[in-house]
């Protein structure tokens, strides 16, 4: 078809109302809150697992992300829903498979936002205390749990102007902080030991790749909004680069930055004492006191976004196996008016407060057990999922082979496949010694099946889903796009795998 | 074809007491685009097959907002994709309904205040105006519940419906019209495969629009 000479009056219209490069760049790492995995994830791994690897484990998990992306976005450009790791597996591998991936998804993220009550108990806790108020970070993480809860109720996202100022301010507080720490380094020299990739040789070393790649987790999210953006090939696709290149780039920098402010024999031993007030001690003596305390608050705000933004994602994942039918119907229902998934959401609260009151009556540390146990192991399932996701992709573009270019849909996959492979083994066999369990403990060989026997069960509801109610089975992967209505789209020759959406030219218009 | 599809839909998706949408206005917005597509369809002006939408005939219609609708169809003739229509045409959807159903007297203008601006609602006022609005969803129910034979108009209304999630509104008794929801069901199913298609089609950007989660 010729260009046409009229103006594009539909095109300009819902360009007006839709999302540019920057806000969904923002949608993205609102999960992945720079402040929060800098002040909190970075400093913790540093004091949990003794490695001095953190700088450069970030600057590989970004890199591994970046070339994992390019495929991921390319086939997120001809499925539908392509919201969620899950309908990949399932348009990929097949949708017995992506039922497997969905059981496996639901708790993973889930546990990374209950995880993340511990910190903002913590470091909430430790903001009033400063301020000459004491109480315990059971207290405060009950106050976030209520504003989450009811937030996510009336289904109140931040608005994307609240989070980008938000955002703009916490990556400018960190730039700051991190030009002060390099400019005071430890006996007077800037020492890039610690940017060594020979440090990554060690197999404990490759698996913090785990804890490195749940710093990105919910990049991810990206591709929710294709239908939102501008364009939905390029500025989903930019802003996907951009929400691994930039949280990795800050992580990784400042991660280095602490490591020369120290010195590099001292970060761990410096991070075991000061926890995540590692930074705010290194800089205090060097910049003005206002400037530490905005530090405070924007990193109590930035938990508190990735809370709200991780209570949104499990709300959503929820809604979205509750529509396509995996989930029982009620889990599909919105509040009518405001649209908000009500029984996910009261589900993720009910299930947070319980985590909650357990960590409180057991007293276990929740900066140790409650943080940073529960994001790796909600990590480690996210890993599995990008594992599986990246197969998929590779499987998607072997059978459609003309869909993209071989960099897009072979060279790129297979190597993402090939490098989330080896970060999947390396994990497997060196997480418990992450996370620090007893030789004696069962937990050290409990963890990984515990995935595994979640996707057989998976596995096997999708096999009795599709013996039993084949009309969900055919709609497996729609996701939000629900199953009320069976499809009637006749599906092409060799399409069969997309239960919807192969878009086939309209062969009948008479213009 | 009596009533307008999109009007009553309309009548359907806001409270008749106070004008508000039921729904999310987005989904509104869109059950109110599919509707405005169905009448094109109806019409036998439109068709639609794959996911993608053709004009068939240019014969204009008689009704102005679906005229403006055709025309536009034909101008911008190269956007072929229902997905995109519906989301075009759900911007204003609301108020060019309104609008109708205004010219129509069903309903009159009301505007209220804002923390910004202002809004024009357009919702019954008299007595009348509120009996014919409270009607539709009943009317709608009580073919259902009791299975009576229905017009086309009525059977895509009754997938907007069910697409949209406005199903418990116009059910809203489980326990009495548990029957009516069956019919819905297989009311639904049975529709022509290009009607059934815009009932897909409006289920699914409802969905990814309560989703993302804006405004």
């Amino acid at each position: 078809m010729t260009r046409p000479k009229e103006p594009d009056i539909v095109s300009r219209s819902l360009a007006r109302n839709r999302l540019g490069v920057p806000s969904v760049v923002f949608f993205g790492i609102a999960g992945a809150a720079p402040l929060t995995v800098i002040l909190g994830a970075v400093t913790t791994i540093y004091a949990v697992i003794g490695s001095t690897a953190v700088p450069v484990s970030y600057f590989i998990a970004a890199g591994i992300l970046m070339v994992f992306t390019v495929g991921f976005v390319a086939m997120s450009r001809h499925i539908v829903n392509s919201g969620a790791f899950y309908s990949y597996i399932s348009h990929g591998l097949g949708r017995v498979a992506g039922v497997g991936a969905a059981f496996v998804a639901l708790p993973a993220y889930a546990m990374m936002q209950i995880g993340l009550f511990g910190l903002f108990g913590v470091v909430g806790s430790g903001l009033l205390a400063a301020a000459g108020i004491h109480v315990g970070w059971f207290v405060c993480a009950l106050v976030a749990w209520c504003v989450v809860a009811v937030l996510g109720l009336l289904w109140v996202d931040l608005s994307g102007k609240v989070l980008a100022v938000l955002l703009v301010a916490e990556i400018v507080v960190v730039l700051i902080y991190d030009i002060v720490m390099v400019a005071n380094p430890a006996g007077g020299t800037v020492s890039f030991d610690t940017l060594s990739p020979a440090r990554m040789l060690s197999p404990q070393a490759a698996a913090m790749l785990v804890l490195a790649i749940a710093g990105f987790v919910g990049f991810e999210a990206t591709v929710v909004l294709s239908e939102e953006a501008k364009d939905p090939r390029r500025t989903v696709s930019r802003a996907t680069h951009w929400a691994v290149l930039i949280p990795g780039v800050l992580c990784g920098g400042s991660a280095w930055a602490m490591s020369v402010s120290t010195g590099p024999a001292h970060i761990v031993d410096a991070a075991q004492t000061e926890k995540t007030n590692l930074v705010f001690a290194l800089v205090a003596p060097h910049i003005p006191a206002i400037l530490v305390q905005v530090g405070y608050v924007l990193f109590l705000t930035s938990v508190f976004a990735a809370l709200l933004a991780f209570h949104a994602a499990v709300a959503r994942y929820q809604f979205a196996l509750g529509r396509e039918g995996i989930l029982p119907g009620p889990w599909g229902h919105t509040h009518p008016r405001t649209g908000a998934p009500l029984l996910g959401s009261i589900t993720q609260s009910v299930l947070a407060l319980g985590v909650l009151i357990a960590y409180a009556i057991t007293g276990a540390d929740p900066l140790v057990y409650l943080f940073a146990w529960l994001t790796v192991l909600g990590g480690l399932g996210v890993l599995i999922l990008m594992w599986s996701a990246s197969a998929a992709v590779l499987a998607f573009f072997l059978r459609h082979r003309s869909k993209e270019n071989a960099w897009r849909g072979q060279i790129a996959p297979g190597i993402a496949f090939l490098l989330l492979s080896g970060v999947l083994a390396a994990t497997l066999i060196g997480l418990p010694d992450m996370l620090q369990v007893a030789p004696n403990s069962p937990l050290r060989w409990l963890i990984p099946p515990a995935y595994g026997v979640i996707a057989l069960l998976g596995l096997g509801w999708g096999l009795i889903t599709r013996v039993a109610r084949p009309d969900v089975y055919a709609a497996i992967g729609r996701g939000t796009e629900g199953h009320l209505v069976a499809p009637v789209s006749p599906a092409p020759r060799g399409l069969s795998v997309e239960p919807v959406g192969a878009r086939s030219p309209f062969s009948s218009a008479v213009h | 074809m009596a009533a307008l599809l999109a009007d009553q839909f309309y009548l359907i998706a806001h409270e008749d007491q106070t004008g508000r949408s039921r729904l999310h206005p987005r989904a509104t917005g869109l059950g109110l685009a599919a509707g405005l597509l169905g009448e094109l369809m109806l019409l036998d002006r439109v068709r639609v097959y794959g996911g993608e939408l053709g004009v068939v005939n240019r014969e204009p219609p008689g009704d102005a907002l679906a005229h403006n609708v055709l025309d536009l169809l034909i101008v911008q003739r190269h956007h072929r994709e229902l997905r995109t229509w519906l989301a075009f045409l759900a911007q204003d959807a609301a108020i060019r309904v309104g609008e109708r159903l205004l010219r129509a007297g069903v309903v009159e203008p009301v505007t209220r205040r804002r923390l910004r601006g202002t809004q024009t609602l357009y919702m019954p006022m008299n007595s009348d105006q509120r009996n014919a609005a409270a009607w539709a969803p009943v009317r709608l129910a009580n073919i259902l519940v009791e299975g009576r034979a229905m017009d086309i108009a009525d059977r895509v209304l009754a997938g907007l419906v069910l697409a949209t999630g406005l199903t418990r509104h116009v059910l809203w008794d489980f326990s009495m019209q548990r029957h009516g929801l069956t019919t819905l069901y297989s009311v639904v199913d049975s529709l022509p495969s290009d009607l059934r298609e815009l009932v897909e089609h409006t289920e699914a950007s409802v969905g990814s629009v309560l989703a993302a989660g804006r405004r």
